[in-house]
């Protein structure tokens, strides 16, 4: 299986804390898949560790058949996977446009070229408008919106989404499921972690459910619903898809 | 032409002809004040824009003045040629500090105390090492040899430090403009999330302390010139460090023409009050600090963005 990144049997501890216990999953291309688990499940600490922020204690990640494990973040953005950060790390003191800039100055060496890539991300993520506001003065969706544009213009073949619609009202949490549609078919694999259940379960083709650290599950969100120990463990009642 | 662009070039022929209209005195003031300009644009590039907060610039700047002084006493190379050297010199101090600061994460506070810990080591080694005279420091003979960077008027030193000036408000839009200038902000904002868009964060800070300490080197080169004397206790101490920071702090950081506006105001500040009607030095210089505290204090609550943004304010409504 050549898959786009594989995740092969990863453990993290921090302290007397086991964050993530021989972890083992791995998303294709131009594949949707969901992360989901209780509060401390270890899914930040994942995307962590796929990215770079931490070097896993055993265990390796491969990204489009190399081994990244241990690699500084910024190479593996380079090699193809972008993230958000759950806790949005807008550029305060820069505009949207700058902010989006720097992303695309990821694959775009020439400053102009960045410009308008940049320009073309904000228009397709909805923040075309707000170009010239600073990133401290953002609302939450406008944040997520940024963070999303930011990690969409270094042109990932992987798209990392933590918690993107976490804090959104419903009619804003429709218009992201349906931006992270269209992005998705535009070629880009995605992993998502998200807490709204209607999110996850409508854009995900195959979901992985976390707990303690481990994985206790993974299938159709039509299987998991009805499986036992996810309800157990997560959902505590029967979740149904209507 | 803009109306921007117009401006500009009023006030570059305006300091273009200050020397015709100028006495000595004034024209000395004039250069004070451009010095102090150009050692404010040279940290700026590494504390406004890559937000590496350095306390340890009078290294770089005794870098200069010693590297061209000793080159030039003691192998009689002239000083245009020596300012180089100091430039390259500091600029390897520079990175091999910045290589293993960050090596270790040290960022913030901690990165302020090990720079300036780092200017303490050298000067406590120049004033050791008697091949540069130690703490005696050393003298230039004055007289007029263009061709050694030595001048009997100041006219000269004053177009010096204005083209010293300019290349660097020069060097500074240019970054602005560029990518590794984007990557140099991107870290002062976050570098977390730098990192993450791709950004070689270490390798941007390194580059940062680097530039900003080898062009620091070349006003340490151009005082030595001026002066014609430098020692531990002139060129390796807080001063130029305060120099650098009221200027770019008053002025604005992170832009290309704020430290130019801070270091002038601060300069023609002092100017003013050696001329009010103090009985004696002391006074003069208790009161024109107790000036500089009361309006840096008064600046930093009111304007944080510094001096620049009044402009950029009025431009907005």
């Amino acid at each position: 299986m050549s898959a786009l990144l594989g995740v092969h049997n990863v453990s993290k501890r921090f302290g007397g804390l086991q964050a993530l216990s021989d972890v083992t999953f791995g998303v294709g291309y131009r594949e949707i898949v969901g992360i989901i688990g209780p509060n401390g499940a270890g899914k930040t600490t994942l995307f962590n560790v796929i990215t770079g922020v931490f070097a896993p204690d055993s265990g390796h990640v491969e990204l489009r058949g190399m081994d990244v494990t241990g690699w500084a973040p910024h190479r593996i953005c380079r090699l193809g996977a972008a993230r958000t950060f759950q806790i949005g790390k807008p550029f305060a003191a820069l505009s949207v446009l700058q902010t989006v800039r720097i992303g695309s100055l990821n694959r775009v060496r020439d400053m102009r070229d960045a410009t308008a890539q940049a320009l073309h991300v904000l228009e397709m993520v909805g923040l075309a408008d707000k170009r010239d506001h600073l990133g401290r003065n953002l609302t939450v969706i406008e944040r997520k919106r940024l963070e999303l544009a930011r990690a969409l213009a270094t042109g990932p073949s992987l798209l990392l989404l933590d918690e993107v619609a976490a804090g959104l009202r419903p009619a804003e949490i429709q218009e992201m499921i349906a931006l992270v549609r269209r992005i998705a078919a535009g070629g880009v694999s995605v992993l998502i972690i998200e807490h709204v259940m209607e999110a996850v379960m409508r854009l995900s083709a195959r979901i992985v459910v976390l707990n303690y650290g481990e994985v206790i599950a993974e299938g159709t969100p039509e299987s998991l619903v009805n499986d036992p120990r996810v309800i157990e463990a997560y959902l505590g009642e029967a979740y149904s898809l209507a | 032409m803009s109306a921007r662009a117009g401006l500009a070039l009023a006030i570059v022929v305006a300091a273009l002809a200050v020397p015709l209209v100028a006495g000595q005195h004034l024209l000395t003031a004039f250069i004070v004040a451009l010095h102090a300009a150009y050692l404010a644009l040279a940290w700026n590039i590494a504390a406004g824009y890559a937000g590496q907060f350095s306390l340890g610039h009078s290294l770089f700047y005794g870098v200069g003045a010693y590297a061209s002084t000793v080159l030039y006493v003691r192998a009689g190379l002239t000083p245009w040629a020596g300012m180089f050297a100091g430039a390259v010199l500091a600029g390897v101090i520079g990175v091999a500090l910045a290589l293993g600061v960050y090596r270790y994460n040290v960022r913030g506070i901690f990165f302020a105390l090990v720079t300036l810990g780092a200017a303490e080591v050298g000067r406590g080694l120049v004033e050791n090492w008697d091949f540069v005279k130690g703490p005696a420091g050393i003298l230039l003979t004055m007289q007029s040899a263009p061709r050694d960077f030595l001048f009997l008027r100041r006219e000269p030193y004053y177009y010096v430090a204005l083209a010293m000036v300019l290349a660097l408000i020069a060097i500074s839009l240019g970054l602005e403009r560029s990518r590794l200038g984007q990557y140099f902000l991107a870290v002062r904002e976050d570098e977390a999330a730098a990192e993450a868009s791709g950004v070689d964060t270490y390798r941007a800070k390194t580059i940062a302390i680097g530039l900003s300490a080898a062009l620091t080197a070349f006003a340490g080169s151009f005082y030595a010139q001026f002066y014609l004397y430098i020692s531990p206790d002139t060129v390796l101490v807080f001063e130029p460090q305060l120099t650098m920071m009221l200027g770019t702090m008053v002025g604005g950081a992170g832009t290309a023409l704020g430290p130019v506006l801070g270091s002038v105001l601060f300069s023609g500040l002092g100017e003013a009050l050696r001329n009010l009607p103090f009985e004696n030095t002391r006074q003069v210089v208790i009161g024109s600090k107790l000036a500089y505290a009361i309006l840096l204090i008064v600046i930093l609550i009111y304007l944080p963005g510094g001096l620049i943004t009044l402009g950029r304010r009025r431009a907005r409504t």
